[in-house]
Formats: structure tokens, sequence, C-alpha cells
């Protein structure tokens, strides 16, 4: 499965700047959490050792990559770090060919205004399969992931091959390891949740799957649940006046996440926007506002 | 092992008889829980998810409220959680119930109604989410 999600930019800090992590602190107080920022000011090879931890060994060797060196068969790095000194943010990628394209692998995680976590981005696809570049235009201008312009014939070709929005390629499969290991990661630093913005309806009902509550918009997926039902104001919009409104769309999550994508909502006068999600660490908060959906 | 039970619904005044609904559907028939505990508790989780959905959620497209039950033989623990703006009930006003009702002002009387049907109230802000934990005591 490949998420995607809005890469923020940096919120304003209302609570002051930890200090460096030192080993009297590490004695002293293990439940406090620690920052991004924090880990990031520590030597390299500490960093390297800690954010290790971020990411499910099965995943890496599964394409042939050392999960300790980070290195693939030929000894060339498959796994890369982005973590500054000073930094608020830490990105991880890895790919299965010295080819960028490849990354079947990608995790930002920054700190927020209180100290806590974002998500800020997550990929996890299959780079094996054909690549679709609703990521840019046909004059290879960015789109934000269609959110920002629209590349409407590889959106139609990824609609055609299975792909909900927002996907280049099919999912990797293994979201529920990633997670996993991200809660095990995060209680280790001492936090006791992590949120994040879900671009589209459909990996919004991924994260409900992995366990997330909302902070903002859970009431809206109740009403996109009740206004795609036969008769309900989503339904009647998918008049089969486009390729991403087509009537069947109504009873699939990736139907509905593409309608959205389209601009649907319109008709409620709603947007898909500021919907946030928090996922408290150990915890599955059991939300299902598509009961009984089919993918 | 206690029995343990959970909901999540949306914070809006829709999702109150879901949850009455399941706190029912789970006490119904568990020993000593009697028709006016079952009342008492549903009183009070009616009020505590009124107060989140007009005062915690304000003002931003709700989330969540996650319901956990938990029965065991001596007690009934439900914990609220909601990820809303923050609420600090030692700093409300109990009411005046010793004024007449019609110079009584509106408002102000869920958390003394929470307070009056269980046992106890605790409520906690953390980083992730507000908590309110009700106890009824099954003694």
């Amino acid at each position: 499965m490949l998420k995607y999600f809005r890469v923020k930019s940096q919120p304003d800090k209302v609570v002051p700047n930890l200090g460096a992590i030192s080993a009297s602190l590490l004695e002293s107080d293990a439940h406090l959490p620690f920052t991004i920022r924090q880990l990031n000011n520590l030597p390299e090879n500490v960093k390297r050792r800690v954010y290790r931890g971020l990411i499910p060994p099965a995943l890496l060797t599964r394409f042939g990559i050392d999960p300790i060196q980070w290195t693939g068969p030929n000894k060339a790095p498959m796994v890369f770090l982005k973590a500054e000194p000073q930094s608020e943010k830490v990105l991880i990628t890895a790919r299965n060919s010295p080819d960028p394209n490849d990354e079947f692998f990608a995790l930002e995680f920054a700190d927020n205004s209180l100290n806590g976590i974002e998500l800020n981005l997550i990929v996890l696809n299959d780079p094996t399969t054909p690549r679709y570049s609703i990521d840019q235009t046909e004059d290879g201008q960015p789109t934000m992931f269609g959110t920002l312009k629209r590349n409407m014939k590889a959106e139609e070709a990824a609609k055609d091959s299975g792909l909900a929005p927002g996907q280049i390629r099919a999912g990797l499969g293994g979201s529920r390891i990633v997670f996993e290991q991200i809660d095990a990661f995060l209680a280790m630093l001492g936090h006791r949740a992590y949120f994040l913005e879900p671009l589209t309806y459909a990996s919004a009902w991924v994260f409900e799957r992995r366990g997330f509550a909302y902070v903002r918009g859970h009431k809206l997926m109740d009403d996109i649940q009740r206004e795609f039902q036969p008769g309900g104001a989503l339904y009647q919009c998918l008049d089969d006046g486009s390729a991403f409104r087509k009537q069947d769309q109504a009873s699939t999550v990736r139907g509905r996440a593409w309608a959205i994508h389209d601009g649907i909502l319109e008709a409620l006068d709603l947007r898909w926007d500021k919907i946030r999600m928090v996922k408290q660490i150990g915890r599955h908060a059991g939300v299902e506002t598509f009961p009984q959906a089919i993918y | 092992m206690p029995d343990i039970h959970r909901i999540t619904r949306a914070a809006q005044l829709e999702s109150l008889s879901d949850f009455r609904e399941f706190l029912k559907d789970h006490c119904a028939g568990y020993p000593r829980v009697t028709d006016e505990i079952l009342y008492d508790i549903q009183l009070a989780v009616d009020e505590a998810c009124t107060n989140i959905i007009t005062h915690g959620y304000a003002g931003m497209d709700p989330g969540s409220i996650i319901l956990d039950l938990e029965l065991t033989p001596e007690k009934l623990i439900i914990t609220l959680t909601d990820f809303g703006h923050a609420f600090e009930p030692e700093s409300a006003p109990m009411p005046d119930v010793d004024t007449p009702i019609e110079e009584r002002e509106l408002g102000g009387f869920g958390l003394f109604f929470i307070r009056q049907s269980v046992d106890d109230v605790e409520y906690r802000t953390t980083e992730d989410g507000n908590t309110m934990k009700l106890t009824k005591l099954l003694m």
C-alpha cells in the first residue's frame, strides 16, 4: 500500500527546544519524550543506530538489503537517512536500485509545535510495478500528488489500474508491520501518540484500519459514508460525467477517493482539507467509518 | 480478567444514542448492574460526551470520542478519550442548586450531573488526548 501525506511547512514552536541527549539524561528519566531534533543532534553513528529502528528489517531483506549496513547485494547504499543537526525532521528512504525512481519506502517524521510527533510522509510502493506520473504534469511541473495540479491522463490510467489517488505505483503491502515498528520506535523515545494528515479518503480509511482516530474530520467521514448511499447527495453526483465520477465508485474506498479527489465534496459545500488523525501508541481506536468496505 | 469493550464514534450529538445502546448491550445482565446503575452511567456518559461535543471540539470539524468500558465484579469504569480542546473540571463552578429554578442561570449542570451519577471522576490531559475516567461502584 502506498500512501502520501502532505508535507507541511514547519510549525511555530510553542514550547522550548529540549537540550541535547546526554548519558545522565538517559539515566535520569525514562519517561521523558525525546524530540526528533534531539536525535538529530546526536553523533552520526549513534543517530544511525537509533533510526535503524524505524524500518522493519523484513522489509529490507525482502529486497536483498542488509538491515544493518543498509547496502544492497552489490554493497551499494540502498537506504538513505536525512537527519541534519538542528533539524526537526528526519527522512528515511529505501530503494532497490540506484535509480531514485525505484524508491519503495519513505518515511518522514517531524517535531510539532508541542514537542509531539508528526508523520509527514509515508510511501510504501512496489517498485516492480508500472509507474504512473500523477506527481507531475505532462510538461513536467510538480502536481503535489494531484493536490496542486492534475495530470488527468496519468490519473485516469492509474485509476484504471486499480490505484488510489496519490499513488504513483501499486502498493507494496506491509503497512501493518511498518506501523507496528513506528509504535515501537516512538514508545522507545517516550511518546504516547503521533499525528498525521491523510492526503486522501483512501489513506484515511487505511489509517483507520491501522488504529488511528480523528482529531478533526470524523464527522466528515461519517457524512461521506451517508451521502454515498443510494439517494445521497454524493451518490447523485456520480453521474458518469467523467472518468472519476462513475456510479459504481460509491461502493468502494478507491472509487469514493477518486470522486473526492475530483472535487465531489463541493456538492456538500465541503473540501477534503484539514483532516487530522492521531495514533495512540499501542492502542487501536477501532474507528470504522465505512463498515464492510471493499477497498 | 475484567471485561473490556470499546466503541469509537464521531463527536456529534447523533452518536449519543450509539453510546447509550453500547452501554446497555454490554451491561445488561452483568451481575450487580441494576437498571438504576445503568441509567446513572448512561446519564454521566451523555453529559460528558455533550461537553466534549459542544466545548471540546468547538470550532472544528469534530474528531473522535473513544469510549472504553471495563467491567469487574466490584466496579464499572468508563474512560472517554477525545482529542479536542482540553477542559479542566476543577475550574468549572458548581451550579447553585439552592436558588429557585426560575432564577438559576442556564447551563453548568453537566459536571454536576456526572458527579452525582458516578462515584469518582478523574480528568487528565496529555499529548495523546483528554481522558475522563468515570468509576461506578457495584457494591
